[in-house]
């Protein structure tokens, strides 16, 4: 259902039926090639079956709703960028699906059974190029292709009959857990309503096969998809790095195939999928220029968080294509909002680099100032906050810089 | 989708026993609507689930359309006979001068209320500074301006939900019945129904009465209506609707003469 | 902090309690005490303030949010209006309580921050705890606060359940320990309600000798 539904307590505690999937489906799963992976529809798909068309139904309304939702980035240059892509890569339902972009900064992006999908901001963020974007959208075009919500429904429904007493645990675990009290962030909770009919590890794995040769077919670098999930691995594990934790294992429990394992067969499927002689290209120029006005607000949206392992992590990733004033003054958010020993420091040799670069926000300025007569030295960051007021002179805060500059 | 937090929540309580109930709150100066008023029922959410075997309520869009249709129709009949014109909104877009962003800002400062009324009328958390002055909470002056421009008197939020178990799911509840006395209880009852309706004055923005009902059944086989059936809605609607009691400075006031 | 988020823990654990019986106000966890209009002790009861009508104090449980300079008032309930005061935070303290392994965190405070930095303390608390998918900051000006040279923060946010809020914060660094007084409110109607209630009590708080 989604690219990535959260490796969590509370997804696993309401996994009665993931854990019967993963049961029969065994953990030595036998790598599905993109070559085997044929669409199961066709245009303009409509269900014929009652569950289905329940199904449909019920979903329409959640469409409504979630296209109402003030959650949602409207900007229509935006919106029509990812439309387009699932355009390339939707296969032959290319033109029957809808995507809308919801302003959540986590790595999701989740395809509902009528063939509407929803991503999060914070999915814009991680990805370096087009062909990223492509492969997450081309894996969630694949779950529709393959008609695999009304499988995992009717797998699951036959399944947690199976499982009824466990489900019954799990619920009043869960409802500690707070699943059935109204989560706060309704819309970042779909991933985990959707997880009650969560697809199995086959079917990930098919997925990713057909979004391997959906992405390849339409020209981009296949490679990249494999990208994604180290830049996942790596990202997960510098996260629970810094928080002194361990990536958890890959168990029995997983639904979505261990990300190493998903890792090593994506690049396999990469090289299957690859045409000698045909060029493949990364739409990197295109994609930055695309998201680039809303790049600031995403890199807001993530260091704010204070996650600093995950946040470092993703700025030194981008920061393969190039430092700039932007990811430095990024960086020194980091280790300020971090705020241990010698953090302080650390956070104003960034800022003190990110203003060297043309390109480096106006917040930077701030920052280097305030750092700098903290440091003592006022002269100097008095001047610094000058300059601050001269590139944002309508700051909200610029009575209270003024006030310091004095 | 937006209220089954609320919902979910509520319903966890009525099925740990076998209860029809309601409580409803009015502003101490309520007056039920009556004679030439015009009331707007925004957006009526109803669903209808098979609860399956294993405790998944599985949502029935077949059964939901019956029963949204079944319940509009019940309110239909409800306040026409109390003299009332009534214009039930299906989508956000079908007011004239008001946009879907408008109506969404009302429904979402309603969700906060409603939640909030939930909270600290009935699930108690309750607010010294509000205990025995009836309803005090208000949508303020968004819902006074849906109201100028759209000549309404009132807005009606209803919320129904209807559970309803498979056999198997009777067989197995005999179990949950016993898990309740080894020290929990797991929302996993019968059949159970949960309602709410709140009421808006749109000339004064406030919420002017609430109601909550539920009913259900720890019971193996025991329902209370079915809201798929015309009879069901109706009663449903009667129960949540029906007794509309007047606010406590209007009962006293009625009382003296 | 009060994030509205653990409060529905309390809900959960009303309606587990309550059964059929807890439709009503005939039960009252106690969750809520009335705060008279007279002078009255706020967090570790280092500071006063005077309300000027009754409002809802917040109990603290043990086993959240028991920060002991923290105290939350409400009106109309978390999801609609409430202040939160905090009475000389030390520095190396967080204003919220949250596990050391928690991956997302309300940075700690320290007793050498700016304005700025407070500021932005604040701003990741709500991101982090209150769900805010928006945030903006609406103004950062000098404001004396209990005599001593502080500043005014007035900021909104979107937060998941696709409600806008409001708020204000007027604090100060005093001896090195945080001072604060933090109001946020539903934008629609509710913001406007309670801010005179708010600007009376951050003008007439004051440290207890």
């Amino acid at each position: 259902m989604c690219a990535r539904c959260d490796i969590s307590r509370r997804s696993l505690l309401l996994g009665g039926g993931a854990l019967a999937a993963s049961l029969t489906t065994g953990i030595a799963q036998a790598r599905i090639r993109p070559a085997d992976m044929a669409p199961l529809i066709g245009p303009h798909f409509q269900p014929t079956d009652t569950d289905e068309q329940g199904l449909w139904q019920l979903m329409e309304r959640a469409e409504e709703e979630i296209s109402g939702s003030n959650l949602l980035i409207k900007d229509p240059q935006l919106v029509g960028y990812l439309q387009d892509i699932i355009g390339h890569v939707g296969g032959p339902a290319a033109k029957d699906m809808r995507i809308y972009l919801a302003h959540v900064p986590d790595f999701n992006a989740m395809m509902f059974p009528s063939g509407f999908a929803v991503v999060f901001s914070g999915l814009l963020l991680r990805m370096r190029n087009e062909a990223q974007l492509a492969g997450v959208v081309a894996h969630e075009s694949g779950h529709f292709l393959r008609r695999h919500m009304i499988r995992s429904w009717r797998d699951m429904k036959r399944k947690s009959d199976i499982f009824a007493i466990g489900a019954m645990a799990a619920g009043v675990a869960g409802a500690g857990a707070g699943v059935y009290m109204g989560d706060y962030i309704q819309l970042a909770q779909l991933a985990t309503i959707l997880s009650l009919f969560r697809y199995s590890r086959e079917m990930e794995a098919e997925a990713d096969a057909m979004g391997a040769r959906l992405i390849a077919e339409a020209g981009y670098q296949p490679m990249e998809m494999a990208n994604v999930w180290q830049q996942l691995i790596g990202e997960e594990n510098a996260s629970a790095a810094y928080r002194r934790k361990h990536r958890r294992r890959p168990d029995l429990f997983d639904t979505h195939p261990s990300e190493d394992a998903r890792f090593a067969d994506l690049r396999i499927s990469a090289a299957e999928v690859t045409v000698p002689g045909r060029a493949y290209e990364t739409g990197r120029d295109r994609y930055i220029r695309t998201i680039g006005p809303i790049r600031e607000m995403l890199l807001e949206d993530q260091v704010k968080l204070n996650d600093p392992g995950a946040s470092q992590y993703l700025l030194n990733t981008l920061a393969l294509d190039g430092w700039n004033g932007l990811l430095r003054y990024y960086e020194g958010e980091v280790w300020r909002l971090r705020n241990r020993a010698g953090d302080d420091a650390r956070a104003a040799q960034s800022y003190a680099v990110a203003v060297a670069y043309p390109d480096a926000p106006a917040d930077a300025w701030r920052w280097h100032g305030l750092s700098l007569i903290k440091e003592g030295r006022s002269g100097e960051g008095k001047a610094a906050l000058g300059k601050y007021l001269q590139l944002k002179p309508t700051a909200p805060d610029a009575p209270f810089i003024r006030q310091m500059i004095g | 989708m937006r209220k089954s937090g609320m919902a979910l929540a509520l319903v966890a309580s009525a099925a740990t026993s076998g209860c029809v109930q309601s409580r409803q709150y009015a502003d101490v100066q309520f007056t039920p609507p009556q004679g030439d008023y015009r009331l707007l029922v925004m957006r009526p959410d109803v669903t209808v689930n098979s609860l399956t075997t294993g405790g998944v309520a599985q949502p029935r869009a077949d059964w939901s359309e019956r029963a949204r249709a079944n319940i509009v129709e019940a309110l239909r009949a409800e306040q026409g006979a109390r003299g009332g014109k009534i214009l039930i909104l299906a989508h956000r877009n079908e007011l004239p001068n008001v946009s879907a962003d408008e109506v969404a800002d009302v429904e979402r400062l309603n969700f906060a209320v409603a939640q909030s009324i939930a909270l600290h009328k009935y699930s108690g958390a309750a607010l010294p500074t509000k205990r025995g002055k009836g309803l005090e909470y208000t949508l303020g002056e968004d819902a006074v301006s849906l109201g100028r421009r759209t000549g309404y008197d009132y807005a009606l939020f209803i919320h129904a939900e209807d559970n309803i178990a498979s056999t198997g799911r009777t067989a197995l509840q005999v179990l949950g019945v016993a898990g309740c006395f080894i020290g929990f209880c797991a929302p996993s009852g019968g059949s159970n129904q949960f309602a709410y309706a709140s009421l808006v004055d749109l000339r004064t923005g406030e919420v002017v009465w609430f109601n909550v009902l539920q009913t259900g059944s720890q019971l193996p086989g025991v329902s209370f209506g079915d809201i798929r059936t015309p009879q069901g809605s109706a009663q449903m609607v009667e129960r949540l609707l029906g007794r509309m009691r007047p606010g406590r400075e209007v009962r006293e006031a009625m009382e003296r003469h | 902090m009060s994030m509205r988020k653990p409060l529905w823990a309390l809900t959960a654990a009303a309606f587990l309690l309550g059964g059929c019986t807890s439709v009503g106000e005939g039960t009252d966890l106690g969750v809520y005490q009335l705060v008279r209009t007279k002078p009255t002790r706020v967090g570790n009861g280092s500071v006063e303030v005077i309300p000027p009508r009754a409002w809802n104090k917040q109990r603290r449980f043990f086993f959240f949010d028991s920060i002991r300079w923290v105290e939350d008032w409400t009106l109309n309930g978390p999801y609609l209006d409430g202040i939160t005061f905090v009475s000389g935070l030390p520095s190396g303290e967080y204003l919220i309580r949250q596990r050391k392994t928690e991956e997302r965190q309300v940075p700690k405070f320290r007793s050498d921050m700016t304005a700025p930095e407070v500021t932005a303390m604040l701003e990741s608390a709500f991101r982090v705890r209150g769900g805010a998918v928006e945030f903006r900051t609406l103004a950062l000006q000098p404001r004396q606060f209990m005599g001593y040279p502080g500043f005014q923060f007035d900021f909104e946010h979107l937060d998941g359940d696709e409600l806008w809020r409001k708020g204000r914060a007027v604090g100060a660094v005093i001896d090195g320990r945080l001072y604060l007084m933090l109001y946020d409110a539903a934008r629609s109607h509710y913001y406007a309600n309670a801010l005179p209630d708010f600007e009376a009590m951050a003008n007439n708080a004051h440290i207890r000798a």
